[in-house]
């Protein structure tokens, strides 16, 4: 764990990390990771990777509209939005 | 030096439910913003998302089709990135086990038919849309589509070219439509695709270097989005550059790619196995009635056409190249006895008309019914063929019914001989020097005669019964 990919990993979790606090989160990254590296000891060669700690599958449902038109409750509670749609800053392709 | 190009597809289809992938919002295009977003679309905190069968279902024909290995066990990943059109901050998508994998497809171009392997087929969710040119200095976000189910259709780099790349599209666009997974609309974004493209020295094993074309939504713009992107690339390898592995847009205004690299630095989506949902399992026996129930697909009606009802090749293939000229064939026929005549019909003056006016025969005023029914007025010899072209094209402008136009404007074809015989001895006896030079042997001049009585009665006179008055009287 180095300074560079705490900046990437902070930036694509767009989540701020204050210059003075970066080399102590290096070190944390570092002991967490160190931490659950212990479970590459364990040999899994013969187990099937698993996708939920909760053996079963799921119930899914079938092809039918249940959903109320919520238009004015959702923008209304969205930091920004218009009549119509929620307003974000400009996103410019 | 000479070289080669490598381009593989990934299509995204949005599958024909009527809820939503993961909640029981409506899927249905064009509606005012914002009306069809659920809690779970949105991405509010508490909420689970739960899958929508049909999507599966829907899916797994997709892949029965294609001769590929369904697992029946399959499950969703979150790929996490932002973007104001994507509310929860991930998508959900299936990367490590999807439904679908291993399946294949015949395409065929002018010069040779191939076949290209479907390296695998999964389901996602869509994202909302952005519109960023309506408000000043914002983009505003509709959530209607976010959450509409997605097959994404990835094929192995096994297409050379651009015009392959495009009936690799058309066939998968014909396979969908005809499992009725997908309307097939291009124009409402039912089907998008992504190109990756890439050129190596002819000859050599190793691939070059990809770019991505994103988001292009016509067979036109495949095409010559593939087309400019070879030539770009090789310009800069020629100029002693390398290609770089980026997102590159079409513009189709100035037929050009250009990077998107703003993107291009957080390209890396941190997929792991989404907790909130757990391995769907479709049963053997939902497999099995899958299979059993699978429509007809275009090859098969193809053969049916030619060895059941008697058609010609070429006919049989325009007519089951589309599932709507298909439908119109079939259901048309089912209301006359002259299914042949119907698919003259339809590969001709109708194909024409299609053409001209650049619709698919489903947009058009013309029903199974009304098309039927016009077949039979021509057996029946209620009108003549000339006569039914010009009640199609009426047709084509008022959906009017086809009886009625034959009524209102006096179309019935006159059967009553002797009334041939009249006018046509009119023609003869006002003409005499063309009767004369026909009688000398200039024989052309018969088709001034049938011209002539065509002419005085409209175009009612059935053309066999003047052919043979006319011979009689000009012996």
């Amino acid at each position: 764990m180095d300074k560079k990919t705490v900046t990437t990993i902070s930036y694509l979790s767009r989540l701020r990390i204050d210059k003075e606090k970066e080399e102590k989160i290096v070190q944390d990254l570092d002991n967490i990771i160190e931490f659950v590296d212990q479970l590459n000891d364990a040999d899994t060669s013969d187990v099937e990777p698993l996708t939920n700690p909760l053996e079963k599958t799921a119930k899914t449902r079938s092809d039918q509209i249940t959903a109320k038109n919520l238009k004015k409750e959702l923008l209304e509670i969205a930091p920004s939005s218009n009549d119509d749609y929620f307003l974000v800053p400009r996103v410019v392709e | 030096m000479s070289w080669e190009t490598v381009i593989g597809l990934e299509i995204h289809v949005q599958l024909s439910t009527k809820s939503k992938l993961f909640s029981g919002g409506s899927t249905e295009f064009g509606a005012e913003s914002n009306t069809h977003v659920d809690l779970i679309d949105m991405g509010l905190p508490g909420v689970l998302p739960v899958a929508n069968k049909e999507a599966f279902y829907k899916a797994i024909r997709f892949g029965l089709a294609t001769g590929a290995k369904i697992n029946q066990e399959s499950s969703f990943d979150r790929k996490n990135y932002f973007y104001p059109d994507l509310p929860k901050g991930y998508q959900i998508t299936q990367m490590t086990k999807p439904i679908v994998e291993k399946g294949s497809i015949k395409i065929a171009t002018d010069e040779s038919e191939k076949v290209i392997n479907i390296t695998r087929a999964h389901l996602e969710e869509d994202a909302g849309k952005s519109i960023h040119d309506l408000f000043e200095g914002k983009t505003g976000v509709d959530l209607n589509r976010a959450g509409t189910p997605l097959l994404e259709i990835v094929s192995e780099p096994e297409i050379s070219n651009a015009k392959e790349a495009v009936a690799y599209f058309k066939a998968i666009r014909q396979l969908v439509t005809f499992l009725d997974i997908c309307d097939g609309n291009m124009a409402q974004g039912s089907m998008r695709c992504d190109v990756n493209v890439s050129i190596r020295k002819s000859g050599d094993k190793k691939l070059g270097t990809r770019a991505e074309l994103k988001n292009i939504n016509s067979f036109k713009f495949i095409e010559k989005a593939i087309n400019y992107e070879i030539d770009r690339q090789i310009r800069v390898i020629e100029s002693g550059e390398s290609v770089v592995q980026e997102t590159r847009l079409y513009d189709s205004e100035k037929n050009e790619t250009r990077s998107m690299r703003s993107k291009e630095e957080a390209n890396d989506y941190r997929y792991f196995p989404c907790p909130d949902l757990l391995p769907v399992v479709i049963s053997d026996k939902e497999l099995k009635d899958i299979k059993n129930n699978l429509p007809e697909l275009p090859e098969e009606k193809e053969n049916r056409y030619i060895s059941e009802i008697g058609l010609e090749e070429s006919e049989a293939k325009i007519i089951s190249s589309s599932k709507t000229m298909a439908n119109m064939f079939e259901e048309a026929s089912s209301k006359t006895d002259d299914a042949k005549l119907i698919a003259k019909w339809l590969v001709g003056d109708i194909s024409a008309l299609l053409n001209k006016d650049n619709i698919d025969i489903e947009e058009s005023n013309l029903t199974p019914e009304n098309f039927g029914k016009l077949i039979k007025r021509i057996s029946d010899n209620t009108i003549s063929g000339k006569i039914a072209k010009s009640v199609l094209e009426e047709i084509w402008e008022s959906g009017s019914d086809v009886d009625e136009i034959i009524k209102t404007k006096g179309l019935v074809q006159i059967q009553d001989e002797s009334i041939l015989e009249e006018i046509a001895m009119k023609i003869v006896e006002s003409n005499p020097d063309q009767v004369a030079a026909y009688k000398s042997g200039k024989d052309k001049l018969f088709g001034f005669f049938v011209g002539q009585v065509m002419k005085e009665t409209g175009g009612k006179a059935n053309p066999k019964s003047v052919n043979e008055i006319l011979k009689k009287l000009l012996k």
